[in-house]
């Protein structure tokens, strides 16, 4: 195909799938619903085609991934329309967690380095939105979570720059020390972040007309509605989405990957350690703020006890489960976390455990750690790493 | 005496042997010569324990070694001074000779006087630490450590590598005064063929894993498309 | 003149830090043990002696005798020591080197969720072998109680008795080899995979000595988390002195403790444990393998 006529396919089918977005959001929220069905097959069908064609996938791969987050989103912004308020309460949470575990599956996989501390980093983000919001009286809903990136970015910057120049673990337990100091940290400054109870969220974050319209909450303020903090979430997570992709396939992605695996080649070509592997930090702790941000928005507080050690292990469990280095592998943690209570809850009733007594308040960590174990030891690629095997193993046959 | 029958090794999708037959006699050093990648460390390796065998046999005096550990062949009476030598550099000499005579029968310090008098370099070394030798005196070491639990055979890997002629000279004195003395079973793994084969009773020469000659010592240094292809000599 | 000093405030910290200090020695040195045959760092190193003290004294009604229940944890945790090594580690050895650090961390998790799963989260006191009241030195408390002493004297003992084995027997000589150089020691006869076992089962026979001591100080008390704090500083003076340095171990633990005191009695106690972090990371920045360890070249 010449190139001129896949210029020309990939530009209708383009603006044919962000218009059939768009109208499937519109038309759902106010309840025209068959037209908004109908748009979102559209959608589906023009991503899909466009997707599926592997040269138009090889000549414009930023595209093909904005269409992919794209989609994804949009299925997901419509399964929030039809959802309960529970359930998108923890798609919210879930969406969220993918955030930070896109972070760490990033710092792990692509740069090889390992963090015991994105609990903490989560910390920063909740808490900067909180106490931001709290000296403020309004507040843009995405300038505070820009705010927690840059925060995380920053206190990622201050733990990665001594963190370049060490191996697997002492990293790792330089990184545990940071996770264990964070709560000692919080409270140093108690004054700001409220002690032990820690911080409310008042009304004083508002999001912008023109989104309240898409999505029809039918009031500025984030309190109410579940499914429209669910929308928030999901946004951000695919914005996060996309922008881990490129990371991933860009230049500096490939220069990070040729660290983990040969640093000793990785200088001879000219590629600076330090550098790749600062960045790579920086970015983990920024996207794992987002994540603690978002959190905030969607409790409406932050609670220290929230962000300590045992939540950097849970984390860093997901993302092995998930998979390490892989974006599905992010998405599956998010799930698996945001049903992980709910799934518990159903163990210690169909096991006939108390559930006020002790085996069932720790099987959450009795199960994380052993499923931990289990995947390190027989399934060291994850969830996404089995599934991308029989793949492949189909594909051979 | 070692009896190797048929052996082959691969490693993996790499046939490194293939059906090497050899007989190594007590009393006699049996030199195995060939050009690197012939396949020589991992025969001794083998013999050894340290890598598996997927046909043929390796026996000691009729007793089969296939498929025991190291640590249980060594024990046998085999002792190996790998490729490289394997002195541990952050011991002292005592204590590399110490943890050779580990699976020595009688007392520790009559052993360890008995090499200090065969190698007296060593005595004067004896609480330095490995690393401060050089490369003729951490051979000795080696052959010390080795022969400090009275094996019967002696697989040595390379012993001249890295070193000066003289003290390779003086090295191979060494080990056909040794063999002599204590009546080993010695297979002498050298890229250094001249040297070898002045000091060898009978020679085996490997090619890409096979065995191209099998024969004294004095025959296969006298044929000359031997020694033109496969021991790079040139006269 | 002579009491005076020994009853001062900085005199008071020193001893105080000391007492502590020992502390993290003992546990930077079972950390050192592991790292030095296994190249694993062992993150569940405090839950596992955690266990091993719970088993001890929860296993044995409580009014048993305190040296009886101190040499059942010592056993237990040898046990589990081995075990680990065997069932756990050995699935990891020549792995990437992110796995053993997750496997361990998996580990620390379910170990804390069981032992609060079998035994609550609540608090046990332990008996206390010795007084805990200070001694005195004309009528002014000197900071060292029997117990301190004791804690520092057990300490010490055991840190002395590790060396010695290591330095001077047959079987230390064959531990070092097969840390050092374990393909040649298994042609020297040395059984490898034996001593890697009984690397594991050494430190955790240390880490049970110790997380007895820290719980049977009467104001901690035995919780599944109790180690944790403890583990923390450890390990803190475990990489301030090199994993592959004992001696490290000692002096680093023991400077640690002395600093930490101070920190708390004159600043703040919170700072204490970001003064160790920052600590941490000025010493890893200064020599990212350890004050007391010959840097290695790295051979290409």
């Amino acid at each position: 195909m010449g190139p001129r006529l896949m210029r020309s396919r990939v530009v209708w089918t383009t603006s044919l799938t962000l218009l059939a977005v768009l109208v499937s959001m519109f038309a759902t929220s106010s309840a025209r619903s068959g037209l908004g069905l109908s748009a979102f097959f559209v959608a589906l069908l023009g991503g899909g085609s466009l997707i599926s064609s592997t040269a138009i996938r090889g000549a414009h791969p930023v595209v093909t991934r904005a269409l992919i987050s794209l989609v994804v989103v949009d299925v997901t912004l419509l399964a929030t329309f039809r959802l309960s308020a529970t359930a998108n309460d923890n798609l919210a949470i879930g969406a969220a967690m993918s955030i930070v575990l896109l972070g760490l599956s990033f710092l792990t996989g692509s740069s090889g380095q390992i963090s015991l501390g994105n609990g903490a980093f989560m910390g920063v983000g909740a808490f900067t939105v909180a106490i931001w919001a709290n000296h403020h009286a309004t507040t843009p809903i995405a300038f505070v979570l820009v705010l927690a990136v840059i925060a995380g970015a920053l206190v990622g910057l201050l733990l990665g720059l001594p963190a370049t120049r060490l191996r697997g673990p002492y990293l790792a337990g330089m990184t545990l020390a940071f996770a264990v100091a964070f709560g000692a940290i919080l409270n140093l400054f108690g004054t700001w972040t409220g002690g032990d109870s820690g911080l409310q969220l008042p009304e004083a974050i508002y999001a912008p007309r023109w989104l309240i319209r898409i999505f029809g909450p039918g009031t500025s303020s984030l309190t109410y509605n579940s499914a429209w903090l669910a929308d928030i979430a999901v946004l951000v997570t695919g914005v996060a989405l996309f922008f881990m992709a490129n990371l991933f396939a860009s230049r500096t992605g490939r220069a990070m990957r040729l660290v983990r695996d040969n640093d000793v080649a990785a200088e001879l070509v000219g590629i600076s350690l330090p550098r790749t592997r600062v960045i790579a930090f920086v970015v983990s702790a920024a996207y794992a703020a987002l994540g603690g941000g978002l959190w905030t928005l969607i409790n409406n507080s932050v609670t220290p006890s929230t962000y300590g050690f045992a939540l950097s292990i849970t984390i860093l469990s997901l993302v092995v489960i998930g998979g390490i280095g892989t974006i599905p592998g992010a998405i599956i943690g998010g799930i698996i976390y945001a049903y992980s209570a709910d799934a518990i809850a159903w163990i210690t009733a169909h096991t006939g455990l108390n559930s006020q007594g002790n085996v069932a308040s720790q099987l959450n960590g009795i199960i994380f750690g052993g499923l931990l174990i289990l995947t390190i030891l027989f399934a060291p690629m994850g969830l996404a790493g089995i599934v991308r095997h029989w793949w492949a193993a189909r594909a051979r046959k | 005496m070692i009896d190797v029958r048929e052996l082959s090794v691969a490693y993996g999708a790499v046939q490194a042997l293939r059906s090497v037959s050899f007989e190594a006699r007590t009393g006699e050093i049996t030199a195995v010569l060939g050009a690197n990648g012939a396949g020589k460390t991992t025969l001794l390796r083998t013999i050894s324990g340290l890598v598996p065998s997927q046909a043929g046999t390796v026996t000691m005096d009729g007793r089969a070694l296939g498929g025991m550990k190291p640590e249980d062949i060594v024990r046998l009476g085999v002792g190996h001074v790998p490729e490289g030598r394997g002195v541990i550099a952050e011991f002292t000499v005592e204590e590399n000779l110490r943890l050779g005579a580990m699976i020595a029968k009688g007392s520790l310090s009559d052993a360890l006087a008995e090499q200090y008098e065969r190698f007296p370099v060593l005595g004067e070394r004896r609480k330095q630490h490995a690393a401060t030798l050089s490369g003729g005196e951490r051979q000795m070491l080696a052959m010390a450590r080795a022969m400090i639990a009275a094996p019967s055979v002696l697989l040595l890997d390379e012993p001249s590598l890295g070193l000066a002629p003289m003290v390779t000279a003086q090295l191979m004195h060494v080990i056909h005064d040794l063999c002599a003395l204590k009546d080993l079973t010695v297979i002498l793994v050298e890229q250094n063929a001249k040297s070898a084969l002045r000091i060898a009773d009978r020679a085996v020469v490997l090619y890409l894993g096979t065995v191209v000659a099998n024969d004294t010592a004095a025959a296969v240094g006298a044929d000359e498309k031997l020694r033109q292809y496969y021991l790079g000599l040139v006269e | 003149m002579m009491d005076t000093f020994l009853t001062s405030r900085n005199v008071a910290d020193v001893l105080g830090g000391l007492t502590n200090g020992v502390i993290y020695s003992l546990v930077a040195l079972s950390l050192v043990l592991v790292w030095r045959s296994t190249r694993i760092l062992n993150f569940a190193q405090g839950a596992m002696a955690m266990i091993a003290t719970y088993i001890g004294f929860a296993v044995l009604a409580p009014t048993t005798n305190y040296w009886v229940s101190m040499g059942i944890a010592i056993l237990a945790g040898m046990v589990l020591g081995g075990l680990t090594e065997r069932v756990l580690v050995r699935g990891l050895y020549g792995k990437p080197e992110i796995n053993p650090i997750v496997a361990m961390v998996g580990f620390l998790l379910v170990l804390e969720s069981v032992a609060a799963a079998i035994w609550s989260t609540s608090s046990r006191g332990l008996p206390t072998p010795f007084s805990i009241v200070d001694y005195q030195l004309a009528h002014k408390p000197v900071a060292l109680s029997p117990f301190a002493l004791y804690e520092i004297v057990t300490a010490l003992v055991v840190m002395v008795f590790i060396a010695l084995l290591f330095q001077y027997t047959k079987v230390g000589l064959q531990l070092r080899a097969a840390a050092l150089a374990p393909e040649v020691s298994r042609l020297l006869g040395v059984r490898v995979g034996r001593m890697l076992t009984l690397g594991w089962i050494l430190s955790t026979a240390v880490g049970s000595i110790t997380a007895v001591l820290v719980a049977s100080n009467y104001f901690t008390g035995l919780t599944p988390t109790s180690m944790d704090g403890v583990f923390a500083f450890g390990f803190i003076a475990a990489a301030i002195g090199g994993l592959d340095s004992p001696v490290g171990a000692l002096v680093s633990g023991v400077a640690l403790g002395i600093i930490l005191q101070f920190v708390g009695d004159y600043l703040n106690s919170n700072a204490i444990i970001l003064v160790a972090l920052g600590m941490l990371v000025v010493s890893l920045m200064a020599r990212p393998n350890g004050v007391f360890t010959r840097s290695a070249q790295r051979r290409v």
